[in-house]
């Protein structure tokens, strides 16, 4: 399947030539991407590829120079900084690499921060973010501080803090880039389960061939364009 | 690596500090940065400290030549060839003080010079400070021309001056008489003993020294811990390639003394930077010229090791708290409470100390070591207080809104960090406010009711006259000045009592004679009528009479002059007091004085008689003119040079109370200044090391608000705490000096306005602090290649 052929009537999230440079250096260079509901899809690529940027750019986190982003039929490049922090906030849920949980909350309390923010009562938000650790299989660790636990643990926390707005859309970059290959795909595997069960997109950026063999299509990010694409499994 | 885990001699202590050193200035741009903070942080306490260093020695130079320009009138007796007449020609503009000297050589040698001039101004010459000069060639100084109408012909060279700020001239004159002279000399160069200085006035020196200074100690403890979570990560990377625990710590030891030996350097250039534009600063009236500013060699000796080797000292302590792994992994140890009882001992053996000090009224030198020492041990105890309470109560605060929420996580993880950056302005807090409580008790002891009714009159001239008819001429011209509304013209001479002294009398009895018109005198007595040609007898009680004479109506009295009572006058006039004088109560005049002796109006004397009587001018100004005072004392300097013209006030200070309370208002100028400054940098430094989770926190929708909500809380809660504890650490040591000086407190509520200082200045350094914020948390911070 082509990058255009992706960018089909129904999808989630698409974007189209999008183009982004930090200072004289090109990081997209014309991609173009789509997901639909409830799809796992993997962007690879060398480092400096681009890949980040074009996560960035698709979560409304950057903005990009040129091209258009859509999602739900919204253009994401005419919202307010407000509106799309709004959108981050209730629609997408991220996972990164590292040095992502607040230091000073416990695991728990990180869960229940985006329910939180979208002005969810602290009790409430409590109650589902400890069935959200009791999925990932981390309940026993919701009262330490994310510096008491292990990198793994740490990981299917941020998972947990991902899907606990029931998300239409998660980023996930190198979500397992910092650990080793058991809890890595440990993490992997309850991260698309658990997202498929609630019906979440999952945007993936891995280098990794084993942790995109978990999504339902590659596509390969080269010099700031999205090169290649192909339906895995 | 290390000979033994957790045992190291000399040898592994120099290697792990050097090693310290040598990460310190290569480790990239980030190392360097935090080394630069923390040399710059550093450098600023130093630079203060050396300043500190410096003022007793610029007191002792601007004292000395002060001195040296004193005429001396020690040989008035047996002058020699090289004599001269003087007369002080002091005035003011604008409220700044200008001293002046006005000469006339009388000898015929040479004549002695004070410092800084090479030769005696002539007749209607003048020699000039540069600050006068300038004064004189502003548009400004067009006015102050009109006062010192002399030519200037010299300038007086810094040797001869105080300070670069100060306003001095010396002016020759032709017609300076040994009458209206202040005296005949034919030297300079006369030293006062030099008050020594109250006991009470000693304690507040001390204090104050110790209230400034510690807070700069505080920061320079918070300087070289700058930037130690990213040392930390980096101490990890030591750990996984064999360091042990005492070795990481010794080596973050040594990172911290290079940042303190570089301060060392930085505070040493710009102590010199700052003593360059030295002489360009006034504070409260005081220049200071850049040659003065030397640091006592003892106390830059103590500065030079005190300050590496608290950075080493600081940098083991702060390193207990922190287990530095292998792995990359840094983890606060297990946080163990903190303990409360050596904390509360500091304040308490200072306080001992205070109170087993001799009273302040018998202050001595050795004494006041102690006292300095209790001073600081009660002060040290308010920082050491701090992060228990801080610890103590974040950890019972839950709940609330997500940046509250935030905020108190962040604080019951690292309170410390929290802590130290208040600390400085919780220490500087309350020693202000201890000082403020002593100065608000023993100021009225140093502040004195002049009696002066400034609603009637706000300056006063007296000058000497040929006779009692120039007065009138004198009220006349001070009317007609630009921004007079009123004046008030007493002519004031003697009347002694004719023939020889009787019994057991040492002089001839006398009495003042005050000629005035009728509207002048209700000012000085109680008048039920006045008209032209009466005369009255002040009643006063027979004991508490101003004069022992008081001539009966219709008695003979000798008009003598001022000088010359109880001498043969061969020209004293015989005048008798009309037999119609009737007796008056007196009043408080404008000048808060009470009259005595004889009243009378012009026409009930001639004038003219009265020989050599002094003139008394008070005037009411209008103060709808500007500048209504200096066209006076125009006036006055135009009628004579010598008029002594003084500004009325309410109330006067004790001149050392005056200079001690602008000292620390200098002080705590400098002060307040470093710790906002301090502040500044502690807030933006933990901003930028938590640079990516706050754009993590941004990236998943965080709103701005909340995060600049939760920094704001961050530093609110430690300030508010910081604060209490600052009043009840001011307060405390405060109501300890009292205890010491006997005297009660003054104003209870003297704490708030330093308080709110305290408050402004973190509301101040969290603005400024949020445009940064705001930038860091732009979500494009994840962006790491």
């Amino acid at each position: 399947m082509s990058t255009q052929d992706t960018t089909l009537t129904g999808s989630l999230l698409s974007a189209h030539e999008l183009r982004k440079s930090f200072g004289p250096t090109p990081a997209l260079d014309g991609a173009s991407f789509s997901i639909r509901p409830g799809e796992v899809v993997a962007i690879m690529g060398p480092s400096g590829s681009g890949k980040s940027t074009l996560l960035h750019c698709l979560a409304g986190i950057v903005p990009p120079d040129s091209g258009t982003i859509t999602y739900s039929g919204r253009h994401l490049t005419a919202l307010s900084d407000a509106e799309r922090s709004a959108l981050r906030r209730n629609d997408f849920g991220f996972v990164f690499q590292f040095g992502q949980l607040v230091p000073e909350l416990s695991c728990v309390e990180n869960v229940a921060l985006p329910l939180r923010l979208a002005g969810i009562k602290r009790k409430d938000a409590h109650r589902a973010a400890q069935k959200w650790l009791e999925r990932l299989e981390v309940s026993d660790v919701g009262h330490k501080r994310p510096g008491e636990v292990s990198g793994g643990q740490g990981q299917r926390v941020a998972v947990a803090r991902a899907l606990v707005g029931s998300p239409r859309v998660v980023f996930a970059d190198e979500p397992t880039g910092a650990l080793d290959s058991y809890n890595g795909e440990r993490v992997m595997q309850l991260l698309t389960d658990a997202a498929r069960e609630s019906q979440a997109a999952v945007v993936l950026v891995t280098h990794e061939a084993r942790v995109a063999a978990y999504s339902d299509r590659e596509i390969v990010v080269r010099d700031g364009q999205v090169r290649d694409a192909a339906v895995a499994v | 690596m290390s000979d033994a885990p957790g045992r190291a001699g000399i040898r592994g202590w120099a290697r792990d500090l050097v090693l310290g050193v040598r990460f310190a200035v290569t480790g990239g741009r980030r190392g360097w940065t935090r080394t630069a903070l923390t040399s710059f942080g550093v450098g600023l306490g130093v630079a203060l400290l050396l300043v500190a260093a410096a003022i007793p020695h610029a007191v002792e130079n601007r004292e000395g030549r002060k001195g040296d320009r004193t005429v001396n009138t020690a040989n008035s007796e047996k002058l020699s060839a090289g004599s001269f007449l003087f007369a002080q020609a002091n005035t003011s503009f604008r409220g700044d003080m200008i001293t002046g000297t006005v000469f006339r050589p009388t000898g015929n040698g040479r004549t002695d010079l004070p410092p800084g001039l090479a030769a005696l101004p002539g007749p209607g010459e003048m020699a000039v400070s540069p600050a006068l000069a300038d004064l004189l060639a502003s548009s400004d100084g067009a006015l102050l021309k009109e006062r010192l109408p002399y030519r200037v012909t010299a300038g007086i060279g810094e040797h001869g001056l105080a300070g670069p700020g100060e306003l001095l001239y010396y002016a020759g004159s032709g017609t300076l008489t040994r009458a209206s002279a202040d005296g005949e000399a034919d030297g300079f160069g006369q030293y006062a003993a030099g008050n020594p200085i109250a006991g009470v006035l000693l304690l507040i020196v001390v204090i104050a020294f110790v209230a400034l200074l510690l807070p700069v100690a505080v920061f320079i403890g918070t300087a070289v811990r700058f930037g130690g979570d990213q040392r930390d990560r980096r101490l990890a990377a030591l750990r996984l390639v064999g360091t042990d625990r005492a070795m990481t710590s010794r080596i973050a030891a040594g990172e911290a003394l290079c940042g303190a030996l570089l301060g060392l350097v930085v505070g040493a250039g710009l102590f010199v930077l700052a003593r360059r534009f030295a002489g360009e600063v006034i504070l409260w009236d005081v220049t200071v010229y850049p040659f003065d500013l030397v640091p006592s060699p003892m106390l830059s000796l103590l500065i030079l090791i005190a300050v590496p080797v608290a950075a080493i000292a600081v940098s083991l302590f702060a390193m207990r708290g922190v287990s530095v792994e292998p792995l990359g992994l840094v983890r606060n140890s297990a946080p163990h409470p903190r303990k409360l009882w050596w904390r509360l001992l500091l304040p308490l053996v200072g306080f001992v100390l205070l109170l087993t000090a001799a009273t302040a009224t018998t202050l001595v030198g050795s004494e006041t070591i102690q006292i300095a020492l209790g001073a600081t041990l009660m002060l040290v105890g308010v920082t050491a207080l701090l992060p228990w309470l801080v610890e103590t109560v974040v950890a019972r605060l839950d709940g609330g809104p997500v940046a509250w929420q935030l905020a108190v996580r962040r604080l019951q993880l690292t309170s410390g960090t929290a802590s130290r950056a208040v600390s400085g302005i919780v220490v500087a807090a309350a020693g202000a406010i201890a000082l403020q409580m002593l100065f608000g008790s023993v100021q009225g002891d140093y502040t004195f009711t002049t009696g002066v009714d400034t609603s009637r009159a706000q300056l006063q001239m007296k000058t000497d006259t040929r006779d009692g008819s120039a007065a009138s001429e004198l009220v006349t011209s001070y009317q007609r000045t630009t921004g007079v509304d009123r004046a008030i013209g007493l002519t004031e001479g003697l009347i002694e009592r004719p023939g020889p002294k009787r019994g057991e009398e040492k002089g001839h009895p006398f009495s003042r004679i005050t000629v005035a018109d009728c509207p002048s005198l209700r000012m000085l007595v109680k008048l039920s009528s006045c008209k032209d040609g009466d005369a009255f007898i002040v009643d006063e009680p027979a004991h508490l009479r101003t004069f022992a004479y008081v001539p009966r109506p219709g008695e003979q009295v000798k008009l003598v002059r001022t000088d010359e009572t109880g001498k043969p006058g061969a020209n004293a006039a015989v005048w008798r007091l009309p037999a119609t004088a009737r007796e008056v109560k007196s009043i408080v005049s404008p000048v808060g004085e009470m009259t005595a002796g004889v009243l009378v109006t012009p026409s009930a004397i001639d004038a003219a008689q009265l020989p050599r009587p002094m003139a008394r001018i008070m005037v009411k100004l209008d103060p709808g003119v500007k500048d209504a005072a200096e066209h006076v004392r125009n006036t006055a300097a135009r009628l004579d040079p010598l008029t002594s013209v003084t500004s009325l006030e309410s109330t006067e200070t004790d001149k050392q109370f005056a200079s001690i309370r602008s000292g620390l208002f200098a002080g705590a100028a400098a002060t307040m200044a470093l710790i906002a400054a301090s502040l500044l940098v502690s807030t933006l430094e933990q901003l930028h090391e938590r640079k990516r989770l706050l754009s993590i926190l941004v990236a998943f929708g965080t709103r701005r608000s909340t995060l600049s909500w939760s920094v704001l809380w961050q530093t609110a809660i430690p300030i508010a705490l910081g604060l209490a504890l600052a009043v009840v650490g001011g307060v405390g040591l405060g109501l300890t000096l009292l205890m010491m000086t006997g005297t009660a407190v003054a104003d209870w509520w003297v704490f708030l306005p330093i308080t709110g200082v305290g408050a402004a200045l973190i509301l101040l350094v969290t603005l400024i602090s949020m445009p940064p914020l705001w930038r860091l948390m732009r979500p494009d911070g994840l962006r790491s290649e």
